[in-house]
């Protein structure tokens, strides 16, 4: 076979041969070849139902394929379980947090171990994880409880529980989905020196193209369950690899700015918010939106960007402070009157609030028309009005289901995400709260789902953009708000915000501080 | 699991045809009836002496058919107490306590207009028997009501509520027909008084007016959750209640509806058991015997998932074996339970079949082992 390989000398350490797994319906892997190197840094690019997922879980025994074999050090090997992938040295860090928040790190990282069945004596294991910690270069107090940690250091935490427990191979699956900008660049260097310094071997799945470019050595790009392109970073560009994972090349387009700007459509003054547990969640927030103009709230997750969204849609009390929408102070209506009177509201949680699992797409669509009377009749609801409504929006939102009347669970994410939008957008609303929109979705459908924001920012709506994607919101707003603990750095015109400016207002820093620096 | 050169293994369906679920449910009734023949050869019975003996009785002796339809109105209303906050994902197991309140009600009214004392009636009974119906209804579905309430605006957990709720109506229903209570029958045997004739519910075809109801109900709920938006809120709520806040859906209005709708139908199943049936009117002695029988109206909703039409035939089937095993078990001399550990043999592979009905067995060849590992090119360049 001839070798076109130029690599540094190094073996492949883990090799997948002809995987192929099928779902009910589905082909996710299609006699997928793979080969990794030791001691790389090797991306897997594709878009969400590329195959991804389910190539990281055969290669930690979540998943058996259906043919094919994994080789590791050139024998074969069989996970029927993560146990037997750990025993074998690979390990995994799941893009969600899975560790115990109120336990501290020490006992986190042994957690689950083989070697403390049984009594768990922590001062006997304390010494070999600092050790690990020292080898490592990381500096945790190990007596520190999870939950005080930032999400940075939470997943250092996990990466150290998989080198714990001697994994060689460490598959991290979109590490960096939580993390601020300054949080990814910690992650990357570190994932480097691991490398570099350990011998380890990294998997990164991800579909973020700047984290590939900035952190790999080579790429294997899926498309459809085949493995589509493998190439190294150094010779690959951006353009390419969207080429290879999409297939064709996408237009991204630009918001314009709104030049005539209309009366205030949305009036909030000095809003204050509670979180579930009674602490304060947003503080003194005020600003004005007009129709027509898009205002992104830039911040790290969990910084009240929840609880805006939910006080604006009715769905949470406000402690203090008036919301006034079409010269109507709404600040204790309920979300049904909201909804009535033209608000449109797209929360973060697809699956938990957005959408019921078990109801076909067309009940699904009912959960924004249920009251409708255009969708009443005779007390009944109009089931077929409601059907075509569904199929005009698959159709007009590339939503890729069966039917209509397929269940809502057998969307992915991105599709679900889709119907969720058109749903919404076509009531027309003149005040869309959008959140988190393109969370977890693939270029080409975050593509779409910013190109449909616009499309209603067009149409008169105005847009509440809630979003942790920096160029996300420069790329779409007309105004930006960085949030940082319940409250608004100020509400800066998109040309004074460039990217630094605001990632360190969404750090906490405070808008003069920023500019001293 | 891994059986010679097969893989076997629990795949979900992806789709459940509806002629599945009802063979399903076939398969589950003759499983049942074919594991409790373990009990009949237990007991040195002959088989098919002891099924000819239950079925014989529940559905096709003449008095036996009686009582099954009887039992099958009353598990139906009570079903359907069950199955509308069940649609809700909200618990009432206060059945038992709403029935007891349907048939305080039942007998305050002759009470109040004294009709039991003087023979002569003061109002047409027709009214009077509408208003018997009315208060039936009403009162289970305050008592339902309460729970939704306490549910809604506290977050009090409805299953704590409604269980205490039957308790507290157990023992108002003893002072009511004990010791002198007030509904005590004259000759004061720990029963009520009995309803004078003309408060009789009418029978149609030898068969109380209630099994118009009963059936009515199914097609009403069918309709209600099916096609109308309350039934779709009412479903929303269920799956999912943070999306159906999101959709605009008032929790504490749907909690109280779903509650004062189910406890009114328990309130209706006493009635039928406290006023309508043939030889009974009034409520004896044993009515705890009637509050526990209730409870296999939540059976008979879980096993029906939901559905009030596919409750149909749950609930007669569990009246005819409840009524024709008791039978075959003084005929036949069985041990003491035969009805009850046949009804429980039933839920279980009722529940047994819901899984195989959700996934299907897949087999697959497990691939030899031939491949071997072969170098990945990468692209010239």
């Amino acid at each position: 076979m001839p070798k076109t390989l130029h690599l540094p000398p190094a073996d492949p350490i883990l090799v997948a041969r002809a995987l192929t797994k099928r779902f009910p319906g589905v082909l996710a892997l299609d006699h997928v070849d793979v080969e990794f190197q030791e001691r790389e840094i090797h991306a897997i690019l594709g878009q969400n139902g590329a195959g991804k997922t389910t190539l990281m879980n055969i290669l930690f025994g979540l998943v058996q394929p259906d043919e094919g074999a994994l080789f590791l050090r050139g024998q074969q090997v069989e996970f029927r379980s993560p146990h037997d992938a750990l025993a074998h040295g690979i390990g995994m860090v799941h893009q969600t947090r899975r560790l115990v928040s109120a336990h501290t790190v020490l006992e986190n990282i042994v957690l689950g171990h083989p070697r403390v069945r049984g009594f768990l004596n922590l001062q006997s294991v304390a010494p070999e994880v600092e050790e690990l910690c020292n080898k490592y270069g990381f500096t945790v107090d190990l007596a520190a409880r999870v939950w005080q940690l930032p999400e940075g250091e939470r997943q250092w935490v996990e990466i150290l529980k998989a080198l714990y427990r001697g994994a060689q191979v460490l598959i991290l699956d979109e590490p960096t989905s939580a993390l601020t900008p300054p949080e990814v660049k910690t992650l990357l260097a570190g994932l480097q020196a691991l490398v570099r310094d350990q011998g380890v071997t990294i998997l990164l799945v991800t579909h973020k193209l700047p984290i590939v470019l900035a952190a790999s050595h080579r790429v294997t790009v899926l498309r459809s369950g085949k493995v589509v392109a493998r190439v190294r970073t150094g010779e690959a560009t951006e353009e390419m690899l969207v080429r290879h994972m999409i297939g064709r090349d996408i237009v991204a387009r630009t918001g314009k700015r709104s030049s005539e700007a209309g009366p205030p459509l949305l009036q909030v003054d000095h809003l204050s918010v509670v979180n579930d547990k009674g602490q304060p969640a947003l503080q003194d927030v005020s600003f004005s939106l007009r129709e027509g103009e898009i205002l992104g709230v830039a911040g790290v997750t969990g910084n009240g960007q929840d609880e805006l969204a939910q006080v604006l849609a009715g769905l949470r009390d406000a402690v203090s402070g008036t919301v006034r929408f079409k010269d109507r102070d709404v600040t204790r209506l309920s979300p049904l009157a909201r909804w009535r009177m033209g608000m449109g509201y797209v929360p973060a949680e697809r699956v938990e609030v957005a959408s019921i699992a078990a109801f076909s797409l067309v009940e699904n669509t009912a959960l924004n028309y249920h009251f409708d009377p255009a969708f009443a009749r005779r007390g009944l609801l109009d089931d077929a009005g409601l059907e075509q409504l569904t199929r005009n929006i698959i159709s007009g939102y590339e939503v890729k289901t069966p039917t209509a009347r397929t269940r809502a669970q057998h969307l992915s994410g991105g599709n679900l995400q889709k119907l969720i939008l058109g749903r919404v957008l076509s009531r027309k609303p003149r005040l869309l709260i959008a959140h988190l929109p393109t969370q977890g979705l693939d270029v080409e459908a975050a593509a779409f789902v910013r190109a449909a924001l616009l499309d209603a920012k067009a149409d008169g709506a105005a847009i509440l953009l809630i979003s942790e994607d920096l160029d996300e919101i420069l790329s779409l707003a007309d105004w930006v708000a960085p949030i940082y603990e319940g409250r608004f750095g100020g509400v800066l015109p998109r040309a004074e915000a460039d990217i630094e400016t605001i990632g360190a207002m969404m750090a906490g820093l405070s808008a003069k501080e920023v500019r001293a620096q | 699991m891994r059986l010679g050169r097969y893989d076997v293994t629990l795949e979900p369906r992806t789709t459940r045809p509806a002629f599945y679920s009802a063979l399903t449910a076939v398969g589950a009734i003759l499983l049942a009836l074919a594991l409790a023949s373990v009990l009949f050869l237990s007991a040195q019975t002959p088989l098919l002496d002891a099924y000819r003996a239950i079925f014989s009785y529940a559905f096709f002796n003449p008095n036996g058919l009686l009582a099954t339809i009887h039992r099958s109105i009353y598990l139906l209303l009570c079903t359907y107490a069950f199955l509308v906050p069940l649609r809700a994902g909200l618990w009432n197991i206060g059945l038992p306590g709403q029935v007891y309140a349907g048939g305080i009600a039942v007998f305050a009214i002759p009470f109040v207009f004294r009709t039991q004392e003087s023979q002569t009636l003061s109002l047409p009974p027709v009214f009077l028997i509408l208003l018997m119906v009315a208060s039936a209804a009403a009162a289970g579905a305050v008592v339902g009501g309460f729970a939704g309430v306490l549910r809604a605006r506290f977050q009090v957990n409805e299953i704590l509520v409604t269980m205490m709720l039957n308790s507290i109506l157990f023992w108002l229903v003893a002072y009511m027909i004990k010791e002198g209570g007030p509904f005590m029958s004259p000759r004061g045997e720990g029963e009520s008084f009995a309803l004078p004739p003309p408060l009789h519910a009418p029978l149609l075809w030898g068969v109380p007016f209630t099994a118009v109801l009963a059936l009515g109900a199914a097609v009403f709920l069918d309709i209600l959750f099916a096609k109308t938006p309350l039934g779709y809120r009412i479903r929303a709520f269920g799956q999912n209640p943070a999306a159906a806040r999101y959709g605009g859906i008032i929790p504490l209005a749907l909690s109280l509806f779903v509650f004062l709708l189910g406890g009114g139908f328990a309130g209706l199943a006493g009635y039928h058991y406290f006023a309508a049936l043939p030889g009974v009117y009034k409520i004896s002695g044993n009515y705890g015997y009637f509050g526990d029988l209730s409870f296999y109206g939540i059976i008979s909703a879980l096993i029906a998932r939901g559905s009030s039409l596919g409750a149909v035939p749950i609930a007669v089937l569990f009246a005819g074996l409840s009524l024709g095993a008791r039978f075959a078990q003084g005929q036949l001399r069985l041990p003491f339970g035969v009805d009850y550990a046949l009804l429980g043999l039933l839920m279980m592979t009722f529940v047994a079949s819901h899984v195989l009905y959700q996934f299907r067995v897949a087999w697959r060849r497990v691939p030899s082992p031939t491949l071997r590992p072969a170098p990945t090119q990468l692209p010239p360049g």
